[in-house]
């Protein structure tokens, strides 16, 4: 056989049972791939590749590396949305209003000595403030920063955060989380929505009601258990399609904060990191300095961009806590 | 297109039996790979297809001009205009923030423009600068409009190097490859040994200790900067170099030969030395077309220092728009002048790791400079290095020591281990060559981190 021929045979075989080795991850490959034509043709060859590959034991090896290695549910595909505790209804009555008492600082004390316990988690958006919040806050613990590429809360297939953020109180005790989603989740197609329910377009009131009642189960599960909640918003952007799809999720989880005002807060990163025109800015003037605080790509955040956002997040929860450095 | 993903391995089981099955009709080949390479190249962002194609009409037409061109002062104006053109593509989208933010810092103006930079323009347009000038300097025949298309947009070489030089590859496009002389062997260990290094060893240290300290050097102890440090040094090599061996074997499979981009860098006992071993392509690219035109070290001494300087310096802004990466290059610069003063050049065996072992150090403090995303931060990370020992080090885990080992110990291998290993494969049948293949792309899958992250040298 010509070595150009036996190249291309060792290639191809060697993808094809690459392929059956690994059936189980192609699976969830092509299950975690945005609706359309190439996640049609992914599961329909999937499909039956993944049969055949459980039915001969191929996956096996791949699976006993993992559990030895610690990452046995890597290949599993959760798509339950579901919360712990249910959201909170509506009070039936209003409150009385409590009478006139003298101005007292009831807000908690945080210092370097008794921080405040922070943990971040969110899609690629939610890394750089994270770790700007271990930077700038000497008055706050940064005890995990979690940040997954492309996943979101539209997507549980790609990566389950409900299942996640419900372990996360008892793991790392925080006072405050701090949320970063939505720059994966601006698109189409929903997963994990009830059964029987249909589900429109981003944008439509459908899609907007799905998003929000996960938006509104996440605060109402943490502030459940007596944790304060930041959202982080989408940040204006240079790439054209973000431009008209991250203001769709802004407006919906600043209108699921409005609603937990006592334990939640909306941080605007679009007018944070927006020039004095409202433009998208990859330099904005720091301390007198024009500074670079987003990635070429016109969507991530520079460390500088991070700063930035850290300090809004730490002005915010100045209003709940007294925060000492 | 990212080479670690799925959708490259599709888009290269069509492509490779495609090349090899119309090898023979060279303009219907040449058609087909310059469409697959705008493919491979348009997936990331199909706007910037327009800049790789203008860039290939100017300067052939510019080469073309200059080849056919006696007269010594037109001769120099087309070579202007050729590099010009380039510099000034890469001065517009990877330099006008960079420079208007520091004028605008200085004046206290406002020019900025909020440029997206193209990813591999860097690369392209230093082989096109080639192209130019050795034609100009008569080194070169221009070749066909389609044969140049080609040479510099084949998808191999696009986006990350190495920086082919013309004399190089376009002589290979002369003629069809010969299907006799392709050593998948080798290609196939590339590959491999090119993912491995990737999405193993580099995700790993860049996921488990490096992006953390360097986020926030003051909330790590001393130990722990100490080997985010040795991890990124491991990082950037396993992350570049690997990305250089899959370029580099893919080339192969089809039929190419590029040069080699690395060789054992972190073996080096002096700097010089380290940059005939470091991305080797640009080492010589700056050598032949800054360093020596600069008047290398042909003018005496103190000329012989500036133009080492000169060249690192540049050297480090090629790689960012960044004022960190110009102290890199700085203290590159300042190291090669202080070795050349002092005629440093190791004998012994206890030299030799002296050696070894200073311009490791050596490169690993440029390396906090080329990762820091600011001085302040550089400077935080060289602070912690020595006021936090004793705490503890929960970041320094076995897995990332092993890591960081793999990462340096890879490069102490002798070449002739290699040799042996890629003789016993080269025996095998081809079905045990692809099971050897699969089981290789398992392994790394499976032990790599979750996702695909961009290769470091993509954003230069």
């Amino acid at each position: 056989m010509l070595p150009a021929n036996r190249g291309i045979a060792v290639l191809l075989l060697s993808l094809v049972m690459a392929a059956f080795l690994q059936a189980d991850g192609l699976r969830k490959q092509a299950t975690i791939q945005a609706a359309g034509l190439q996640r049609n043709v992914a599961l329909a060859v999937t499909k039956p590749l993944d049969s055949v590959s459980r039915a001969l034991h191929l996956t096996t090896p791949r699976h006993e590396l993992q559990v030895a290695i610690g990452r046995s549910h890597e290949d599993d595909v959760n798509t339950t949305v579901a919360f712990a505790s249910p959201p909170p209804r509506p009070a039936a009555k209003p409150r009385p209003k409590p009478k006139p008492t003298r101005p007292v600082d009831a807000r908690p004390l945080f210092t370097a000595a008794h921080p405040l316990r922070v943990w971040v988690g969110g899609d690629s958006l939610a890394e750089v403030p994270g770790q700007a919040l271990q930077r700038v806050g000497s008055e706050v613990d940064v005890v995990g920063v979690e940040s997954r590429l492309s996943t979101g809360l539209a997507r549980p297939d790609l990566y389950n955060w409900f299942s996640r953020i419900q372990q996360v109180p008892q793991q790392f005790h925080p006072n405050v989380v701090v949320l970063s989603f939505g720059a994966d989740d601006a698109h189409n197609y929903l997963a994990g929505v009830p059964a029987g329910t249909h589900v429109g377009p981003l944008g439509s009131r459908s899609w907007d009601a799905e998003y929000e009642r996960r938006v509104e189960g996440i605060t109402a599960e943490l502030n459940a258990k007596g944790i304060y909640v930041v959202w982080l918003g989408l940040p204006n952007t240079d790439h054209h399609g973000f431009r008209a799809s991250f203001p769709v999720v802004n407006r919906i989880i600043e209108q699921v904060v409005a609603r937990h005002r006592a334990l939640a807060t909306f941080v605007n990163t679009w007018t944070l990191l927006s020039d004095s025109h409202g433009h998208y800015a990859s330099y904005l003037r720091v301390h007198g300095q024009l500074t670079q605080v987003r990635l070429s790509d016109g969507t991530h955040y520079t460390p500088a961009g991070g700063d930035l956002i850290a300090r809004q997040v730490l002005g915010q929860l100045g209003a709940v806590y007294r925060l000492r450095g | 297109m990212l080479f670690p993903t799925v959708t490259f391995a599709v888009f290269f089981s069509v492509v490779l039996p495609l090349s090899w099955a119309l090898m023979r009709r060279q303009r219907v080949w040449r058609a087909f790979i310059i469409a697959a390479s705008y493919v491979f190249y348009g997936w990331w962002d199909w706007r910037f297809v327009f800049l790789l194609v203008a860039s290939t009409v100017v300067n052939h037409v510019l080469a073309v001009a200059l080849y056919r061109t006696r007269p010594v002062a037109a001769r120099k104006t087309l070579l202007a205009l050729a590099v010009g053109f380039d510099l000034g593509i890469l001065a517009y989208f990877k330099y006008t923030d960079f420079f208007l933010s520091s004028f605008d810092n200085v004046a206290g103006t406002s020019w900025l423009t909020n440029v997206t930079l193209p990813v591999g323009v860097s690369f392209y347009t230093f082989m096109a600068i080639s192209y130019v000038v050795d034609t100009y300097r008569g080194q070169l025949v221009p070749a066909s409009f389609a044969r140049f298309a080609v040479f510099q947009a084949f998808f191999p070489h696009l986006v990350a190097g190495p920086i082919v030089r013309a004399s190089e590859l376009l002589p290979q496009l002369e003629e069809p490859r010969d299907p006799r002389r392709v050593d998948t062997s080798r290609a196939f260990f590339l590959i491999v040994s090119g993912l491995f290094l990737k999405v193993v060893i580099a995700n790993h240290l860049a996921t488990h200790i490096v992006d953390d300290v360097f986020a926030a050097p003051d909330r790590h102890s001393s130990l722990e900067v100490l080997v985010a440090i040795y991890g990124y040094a491991v990082q950037i090599f396993a992350d570049f170099c690997g990305y250089t061996n899959i370029a580099i074997g893919v080339a192969l499979l089809l039929g190419f030969e590029f040069p080699q981009n690395f060789e054992s860098p972190y073996t080096a006992v002096t700097l010089q030395d380290f940059w005939r071993r470091w991305h080797m392509t640009l080492s010589r690219w700056l050598r032949d077309y800054l360093y020596i035109p600069l008047g290398g070290s042909r003018k005496g001494r103190l000329a012989t220092y500036r133009n080492l300087m000169l060249t690192m310096l540049l050297g480090g802004l090629w790689h960012g728009a960044a004022w960190t990466f110009v102290v890199w290059g700085g203290i590159h610069g300042v190291g090669l002048c202080v070795e050349r003063a002092l005629g440093w050049r190791p004998h012994t065996r206890r030299q030799l790791w002296l050696g070894r072992l200073l311009t490791f150090h050596v490169v690993c403090l440029g390396w906090i400079f080329f990762r820091a995303s600011s001085f302040g931060n550089a400077r935080d990370v060289i602070v912690r290095l020595f006021d936090a020992w004793g705490q503890p080090s929960p970041l320094v885990t076995t897995s990332v020591v092993l890591a960081i080992a793999v990462g340096i110990g890879v490069q102490y291998v002798r070449p002739g281990v290699l040799v042996g290993l890629l003789g016993g494969f080269g025996r095998m049948p081809v079905v045990a060559q692809a099971a050897c293949v699969a089981v290789a792309l398992v392994l790394i899958d499976t032990l790599g981190p979750t996702g695909v992250a961009p290769f470091i040298y993509f954003r230069f």
